[in-house]
Protein backbone atom coordinates (compact mmCIF):
# COMPACT_ATOMS: atom_id res chain seq x y z
CA UNK A 1 0.00 0.00 0.00
CA UNK A 2 1.01 3.21 -0.74
CA UNK A 3 1.44 6.30 1.84
CA UNK A 4 -0.82 8.59 0.98
CA UNK A 5 -4.00 6.31 1.09
CA UNK A 6 -2.17 5.28 4.43
CA UNK A 7 -2.07 9.40 5.57
CA UNK A 8 -5.56 9.95 4.33
CA UNK A 9 -6.86 7.25 6.65
CA UNK A 10 -5.14 8.49 9.62
CA UNK A 11 -6.11 11.43 8.91
CA UNK A 12 -10.04 10.08 8.69
CA UNK A 13 -9.21 8.53 12.06
CA UNK A 14 -8.26 11.42 13.74
CA UNK A 15 -11.31 13.33 12.55
CA UNK A 16 -13.95 10.54 13.54
CA UNK A 17 -12.19 10.37 16.69
CA UNK A 18 -12.32 13.67 17.50
CA UNK A 19 -16.12 13.69 16.46
CA UNK A 20 -16.95 10.87 18.45
CA UNK A 21 -15.32 12.43 21.83
CA UNK A 22 -16.80 15.95 21.10
CA UNK A 23 -19.92 17.05 23.67
CA UNK A 24 -22.89 17.19 22.68
CA UNK A 25 -23.22 21.04 22.64
CA UNK A 26 -19.32 22.02 20.78
CA UNK A 27 -21.14 20.39 17.40
CA UNK A 28 -24.42 21.77 17.76
CA UNK A 29 -22.70 24.60 17.49
CA UNK A 30 -22.01 23.66 13.69
CA UNK A 31 -25.67 21.79 13.33
CA UNK A 32 -26.84 24.78 10.56
CA UNK A 33 -23.77 24.57 8.77
CA UNK A 34 -23.45 20.62 8.79
CA UNK A 35 -26.96 20.14 7.68
CA UNK A 36 -27.09 22.68 5.03
CA UNK A 37 -26.63 20.38 2.61
CA UNK A 38 -29.00 17.72 0.78
CA UNK A 39 -28.31 14.36 2.05
CA UNK A 40 -30.16 11.07 2.86
CA UNK A 41 -29.66 8.45 5.90
CA UNK A 42 -28.12 4.88 4.73
CA UNK A 43 -28.52 4.19 8.29
CA UNK A 44 -30.36 6.53 10.63
CA UNK A 45 -29.00 6.75 13.70
CA UNK A 46 -29.41 3.43 15.70
CA UNK A 47 -28.36 2.63 19.34
CA UNK A 48 -26.89 -0.98 20.19
CA UNK A 49 -24.38 -2.20 22.69
CA UNK A 50 -20.94 -3.70 22.29
CA UNK A 51 -18.22 -5.70 24.09
CA UNK A 52 -15.47 -4.12 25.67
CA UNK A 53 -12.68 -6.23 26.24
CA UNK A 54 -9.03 -5.42 27.57
CA UNK A 55 -6.16 -6.89 27.91
CA UNK A 56 -4.35 -6.66 32.48
CA UNK A 57 -1.35 -4.09 31.79
CA UNK A 58 -1.97 -3.74 27.83
CA UNK A 59 -0.60 -7.08 27.31
CA UNK A 60 -1.94 -10.03 29.57
CA UNK A 61 -4.62 -12.69 28.28
CA UNK A 62 -7.70 -10.70 27.36
CA UNK A 63 -11.25 -10.50 29.57
CA UNK A 64 -14.06 -8.86 29.29
CA UNK A 65 -14.59 -6.15 30.35
CA UNK A 66 -18.33 -5.12 30.38
CA UNK A 67 -20.52 -4.07 27.58
CA UNK A 68 -21.17 -0.27 26.48
CA UNK A 69 -23.94 1.38 24.54
CA UNK A 70 -22.71 2.76 21.30
CA UNK A 71 -24.77 4.94 18.53
CA UNK A 72 -23.79 4.96 14.94
CA UNK A 73 -24.94 6.34 11.73
CA UNK A 74 -23.73 6.52 7.53
CA UNK A 75 -25.38 9.40 5.70
CA UNK A 76 -24.95 10.26 2.56
CA UNK A 77 -24.50 13.37 0.43
CA UNK A 78 -25.99 14.55 -3.02
CA UNK A 79 -22.64 13.91 -4.69
CA UNK A 80 -22.20 10.46 -3.19
CA UNK A 81 -19.87 10.78 -0.13
CA UNK A 82 -20.72 9.09 2.73
CA UNK A 83 -20.14 9.96 6.07
CA UNK A 84 -19.29 7.49 9.45
CA UNK A 85 -20.25 8.03 13.10
CA UNK A 86 -19.67 5.43 16.00
CA UNK A 87 -19.83 6.84 19.38
CA UNK A 88 -20.35 6.18 22.50
CA UNK A 89 -23.48 6.60 24.64
CA UNK A 90 -27.15 6.97 23.40
CA UNK A 91 -27.33 10.66 21.70
CA UNK A 92 -28.15 10.18 18.20
CA UNK A 93 -28.57 13.75 17.24
CA UNK A 94 -24.89 13.58 17.83
CA UNK A 95 -24.30 10.87 15.78
CA UNK A 96 -25.83 12.28 12.93
CA UNK A 97 -24.06 15.51 13.40
CA UNK A 98 -21.02 13.48 13.61
CA UNK A 99 -21.85 11.52 10.12
CA UNK A 100 -22.47 14.30 8.02
CA UNK A 101 -19.17 16.16 9.23
CA UNK A 102 -17.44 12.86 8.30
CA UNK A 103 -19.28 13.45 4.92
CA UNK A 104 -18.46 17.06 4.36
CA UNK A 105 -14.35 16.59 5.70
CA UNK A 106 -14.21 14.58 2.33
CA UNK A 107 -14.88 16.90 -0.07
CA UNK A 108 -13.48 20.22 -1.49
CA UNK A 109 -13.86 22.37 1.53
CA UNK A 110 -11.71 19.80 3.91
CA UNK A 111 -9.61 22.58 4.80
CA UNK A 112 -12.13 25.06 5.82
CA UNK A 113 -14.12 22.10 7.80
CA UNK A 114 -10.80 21.45 9.43
CA UNK A 115 -10.00 24.59 11.05
CA UNK A 116 -13.60 25.28 11.82
CA UNK A 117 -15.09 22.24 13.35
CA UNK A 118 -12.03 19.89 13.95
CA UNK A 119 -9.12 21.91 15.22
CA UNK A 120 -10.97 23.82 17.91
CA UNK A 121 -12.61 20.47 19.38
CA UNK A 122 -9.10 18.43 19.24
CA UNK A 123 -7.85 21.75 21.32
CA UNK A 124 -10.77 21.62 24.00
CA UNK A 125 -10.62 17.37 24.09
CA UNK A 126 -6.83 18.39 24.72
CA UNK A 127 -7.52 20.91 27.72
CA UNK A 128 -9.97 18.80 29.32
CA UNK A 129 -7.79 16.10 29.04
CA UNK A 130 -4.99 18.16 30.34
CA UNK A 131 -6.99 19.01 33.09
CA UNK A 132 -8.46 15.46 34.31
CA UNK A 133 -4.46 14.45 34.25
CA UNK A 134 -3.62 17.21 36.39
CA UNK A 135 -6.56 16.71 38.71
CA UNK A 136 -5.51 12.80 38.95
CA UNK A 137 -2.48 13.34 39.13
CA UNK A 138 -2.49 15.23 42.33
CA UNK A 139 -4.50 12.47 44.21
CA UNK A 140 -1.55 10.12 43.66
CA UNK A 141 -0.38 8.15 46.08
CA UNK A 142 3.30 6.53 46.69
CA UNK A 143 3.49 3.50 48.31
CA UNK A 144 6.41 2.39 49.76
CA UNK A 145 7.02 -0.60 52.54
CA UNK A 146 8.88 0.76 55.83
CA UNK A 147 11.90 -1.40 57.02
CA UNK A 148 10.10 -3.65 59.30
CA UNK A 149 11.42 -4.40 62.93
CA UNK A 150 12.12 -8.13 62.49
CA UNK A 151 15.73 -8.18 62.16
CA UNK B 1 -14.94 2.61 -3.31
CA UNK B 2 -18.87 1.22 -3.31
CA UNK B 3 -19.65 3.32 -0.84
CA UNK B 4 -21.63 5.55 -3.52
CA UNK B 5 -23.60 2.29 -4.34
CA UNK B 6 -25.00 2.35 -0.33
CA UNK B 7 -28.81 2.95 -1.18
CA UNK B 8 -31.05 2.90 2.86
CA UNK B 9 -32.58 -0.35 3.65
CA UNK B 10 -35.85 -0.67 6.23
CA UNK B 11 -37.30 2.84 6.93
CA UNK B 12 -37.89 0.98 10.71
CA UNK B 13 -34.91 -1.36 11.33
CA UNK B 14 -36.14 -3.42 14.18
CA UNK B 15 -39.73 -3.46 13.27
CA UNK B 16 -39.82 -4.16 9.89
CA UNK B 17 -37.26 -6.71 10.14
CA UNK B 18 -39.70 -8.20 12.30
CA UNK B 19 -42.49 -7.75 10.39
CA UNK B 20 -40.30 -9.50 7.26
CA UNK B 21 -39.12 -12.26 9.67
CA UNK B 22 -43.11 -13.07 10.23
CA UNK B 23 -44.23 -12.73 7.22
CA UNK B 24 -41.27 -15.21 6.48
CA UNK B 25 -42.93 -17.77 9.06
CA UNK B 26 -45.89 -17.50 8.04
CA UNK B 27 -45.29 -18.81 4.34
CA UNK B 28 -43.34 -21.98 5.54
CA UNK B 29 -46.27 -22.22 8.00
CA UNK B 30 -48.84 -22.57 5.07
CA UNK B 31 -47.15 -23.73 2.03
CA UNK B 32 -48.63 -22.04 -1.13
CA UNK B 33 -50.43 -18.99 0.53
CA UNK B 34 -48.99 -15.69 -0.82
CA UNK B 35 -47.91 -13.54 1.92
CA UNK B 36 -47.71 -9.28 2.05
CA UNK B 37 -43.97 -8.30 1.81
CA UNK B 38 -43.63 -4.76 1.58
CA UNK B 39 -41.39 -3.34 3.90
CA UNK B 40 -37.74 -2.78 2.22
CA UNK B 41 -37.44 -0.36 -0.70
CA UNK B 42 -36.70 -2.26 -4.14
CA UNK B 43 -32.61 -2.27 -4.85
CA UNK B 44 -31.37 -2.20 -8.48
CA UNK B 45 -32.37 -5.55 -9.61
CA UNK B 46 -34.19 -6.92 -6.11
CA UNK B 47 -37.32 -7.11 -6.00
CA UNK B 48 -38.65 -5.20 -1.95
CA UNK B 49 -39.84 -8.81 -1.05
CA UNK B 50 -36.49 -10.43 -2.17
CA UNK B 51 -34.57 -7.60 -0.34
CA UNK B 52 -36.91 -7.66 2.52
CA UNK B 53 -36.29 -11.17 3.38
CA UNK B 54 -32.47 -10.67 2.53
CA UNK B 55 -32.82 -7.89 5.41
CA UNK B 56 -34.93 -9.87 8.10
CA UNK B 57 -32.21 -13.29 7.67
CA UNK B 58 -28.99 -12.28 6.96
CA UNK B 59 -26.25 -11.58 8.86
CA UNK B 60 -22.82 -12.39 9.78
CA UNK B 61 -23.23 -15.99 10.53
CA UNK B 62 -24.93 -16.54 7.06
CA UNK B 63 -22.95 -16.74 4.06
CA UNK B 64 -24.89 -16.21 1.15
CA UNK B 65 -24.35 -17.49 -2.46
CA UNK B 66 -25.46 -14.92 -5.40
CA UNK B 67 -26.78 -16.06 -8.68
CA UNK B 68 -24.66 -14.64 -11.59
CA UNK B 69 -27.93 -12.34 -12.39
CA UNK B 70 -28.06 -10.83 -8.90
CA UNK B 71 -24.10 -10.78 -8.38
CA UNK B 72 -23.67 -6.95 -9.28
CA UNK B 73 -21.78 -3.97 -7.72
CA UNK B 74 -24.77 -2.65 -5.55
CA UNK B 75 -26.20 -5.98 -4.34
CA UNK B 76 -22.90 -6.88 -3.27
CA UNK B 77 -22.18 -3.77 -1.66
CA UNK B 78 -25.73 -3.56 0.13
CA UNK B 79 -25.69 -6.94 1.69
CA UNK B 80 -22.24 -6.38 2.68
CA UNK B 81 -23.69 -3.03 4.46
CA UNK B 82 -26.97 -4.07 5.93
CA UNK B 83 -26.74 -7.29 6.90
CA UNK B 84 -22.82 -8.00 7.17
CA UNK B 85 -23.37 -11.37 5.65
CA UNK B 86 -20.32 -12.89 4.02
CA UNK B 87 -20.62 -13.63 0.40
CA UNK B 88 -19.10 -17.12 -1.25
CA UNK B 89 -18.67 -18.40 -4.40
CA UNK B 90 -19.00 -22.02 -3.54
CA UNK B 91 -22.58 -22.90 -3.25
CA UNK B 92 -21.39 -25.95 -0.67
CA UNK B 93 -20.93 -23.41 2.11
CA UNK B 94 -23.96 -20.99 1.55
CA UNK B 95 -26.80 -21.39 4.32
CA UNK B 96 -28.50 -18.92 2.14
CA UNK B 97 -28.74 -18.57 -1.71
CA UNK B 98 -30.80 -16.03 -3.79
CA UNK B 99 -31.37 -17.19 -7.00
CA UNK B 100 -33.24 -16.07 -10.08
CA UNK B 101 -35.41 -18.62 -12.33
CA UNK B 102 -32.64 -19.03 -14.93
CA UNK B 103 -30.85 -21.04 -12.13
CA UNK B 104 -33.62 -23.45 -10.99
CA UNK B 105 -32.63 -26.03 -13.72
CA UNK B 106 -29.79 -26.96 -11.54
CA UNK B 107 -29.91 -26.82 -7.68
CA UNK B 108 -26.53 -29.54 -7.40
CA UNK B 109 -23.95 -28.68 -4.31
CA UNK B 110 -26.78 -26.63 -2.20
CA UNK B 111 -26.07 -28.42 1.41
CA UNK B 112 -29.34 -30.60 2.52
CA UNK B 113 -28.25 -30.40 6.13
CA UNK B 114 -27.31 -33.90 7.81
CA UNK B 115 -29.51 -36.25 9.65
CA UNK B 116 -28.79 -34.97 12.92
CA UNK B 117 -29.00 -31.32 11.98
CA UNK B 118 -31.52 -31.00 9.02
CA UNK B 119 -31.74 -27.13 9.94
CA UNK B 120 -28.45 -26.47 8.72
CA UNK B 121 -29.71 -26.91 4.90
CA UNK B 122 -29.13 -24.09 2.49
CA UNK B 123 -32.61 -21.80 2.53
CA UNK B 124 -33.85 -20.91 -1.18
CA UNK B 125 -34.47 -17.47 -1.79
CA UNK B 126 -35.74 -17.45 -5.55
CA UNK B 127 -37.10 -14.23 -7.35
CA UNK B 128 -39.90 -15.32 -9.99
CA UNK B 129 -41.08 -12.25 -12.35
CA UNK B 130 -44.51 -13.01 -11.01
CA UNK B 131 -45.75 -15.90 -8.58
CA UNK B 132 -48.62 -17.20 -10.90
CA UNK B 133 -49.48 -17.71 -14.01
CA UNK B 134 -47.80 -21.47 -14.49
CA UNK B 135 -49.30 -24.86 -14.34
CA UNK B 136 -51.39 -25.32 -11.23
CA UNK B 137 -50.09 -27.90 -8.91
CA UNK B 138 -51.79 -29.13 -6.12
CA UNK B 139 -49.65 -28.66 -2.38
CA UNK B 140 -50.38 -31.16 0.27
CA UNK B 141 -48.73 -31.73 3.57
CA UNK B 142 -47.87 -30.22 6.66
CA UNK B 143 -50.06 -26.75 6.95
CA UNK B 144 -52.33 -27.51 4.50
CA UNK B 145 -55.03 -29.06 5.18
CA UNK B 146 -56.76 -30.22 2.09
CA UNK B 147 -54.66 -29.13 -0.66
CA UNK B 148 -53.33 -25.65 -1.92
CA UNK B 149 -53.44 -24.80 -5.95
CA UNK B 150 -50.38 -22.93 -6.54
CA UNK B 151 -49.34 -22.04 -10.05
CA UNK B 152 -45.85 -20.83 -9.78
CA UNK B 153 -43.95 -20.28 -13.04
CA UNK B 154 -41.55 -22.56 -12.63
CA UNK B 155 -40.30 -25.15 -15.40
CA UNK B 156 -40.34 -28.75 -14.74
CA UNK B 157 -36.46 -28.97 -13.96
CA UNK B 158 -37.02 -27.38 -10.59
CA UNK B 159 -39.23 -29.95 -9.78
CA UNK B 160 -37.79 -32.52 -10.36
CA UNK B 161 -34.13 -30.78 -8.94
CA UNK B 162 -36.59 -30.97 -5.77
CA UNK B 163 -37.45 -34.41 -6.04
CA UNK B 164 -34.12 -35.50 -6.15
CA UNK B 165 -32.52 -33.67 -3.56
CA UNK B 166 -35.44 -34.54 -0.60
CA UNK B 167 -34.75 -37.26 1.39
CA UNK B 168 -36.64 -36.46 4.18
CA UNK B 169 -35.70 -34.75 7.17
CA UNK B 170 -32.61 -34.00 4.72
CA UNK B 171 -33.75 -31.34 2.21
CA UNK B 172 -34.14 -27.53 0.65
CA UNK B 173 -36.71 -25.03 1.93
CA UNK B 174 -37.64 -22.66 -0.74
CA UNK B 175 -39.34 -18.92 -0.79
CA UNK B 176 -40.13 -17.67 -3.89
CA UNK B 177 -40.80 -13.48 -4.31
CA UNK B 178 -42.10 -11.33 -6.63
CA UNK B 179 -42.70 -7.62 -6.14
CA UNK B 180 -44.43 -7.37 -2.68
CA UNK B 181 -45.49 -11.08 -1.88
CA UNK B 182 -43.72 -14.20 -0.82
CA UNK B 183 -44.59 -17.87 -0.97
CA UNK B 184 -42.98 -20.22 0.76
CA UNK B 185 -42.67 -24.04 0.04
CA UNK B 186 -40.96 -26.08 2.64
CA UNK B 187 -38.96 -29.58 2.19
CA UNK B 188 -42.39 -30.86 3.62
CA UNK B 189 -44.58 -30.11 1.20
CA UNK B 190 -45.46 -32.65 -1.62
CA UNK B 191 -46.33 -31.93 -4.86
CA UNK B 192 -49.05 -33.51 -7.09
CA UNK B 193 -49.87 -32.85 -10.48
CA UNK B 194 -53.83 -31.11 -10.16
CA UNK B 195 -55.57 -32.47 -13.65
CA UNK B 196 -53.74 -36.30 -15.24
CA UNK B 197 -51.88 -35.07 -17.49
CA UNK B 198 -50.90 -37.66 -20.13
CA UNK B 199 -47.54 -38.60 -18.27
CA UNK B 200 -49.68 -38.14 -14.88
CA UNK B 201 -46.03 -37.41 -13.20
CA UNK B 202 -45.70 -37.24 -9.09
CA UNK B 203 -43.30 -35.02 -7.54
CA UNK B 204 -42.37 -35.75 -4.34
Amino acid sequence: MSSAPVALHAARQQWIGVLARAHRGELSGHEAALRDTEYQLIRAPEIGMTLVRGRMGGTGAPFNLGEMSVTRCVVRLADGRTGYSYLAGRDKAHAELAALADAHLQGSQQARWLSELIEPLARSQAARRAKKDAETAATKVEFFTLVRGED
Amino acid sequence: MSTTLLQPAFADPVLDAQRSFRAALKALAGPGLVQPLEQAPPLQGLAPASYALCLALLDGDTPLWLAPAFDTPTIRANLAFHCGCAIVSHREQARFALLDDSELGDLQGFDLGNDRYPDQSCTLLIQLPQLDGGRPLAWRGPGIQHQNRVALPLSEGFWRERKARNDFPRGLDAFFLAGHSVIGLPRSTRINCLEPTPLAEEFA
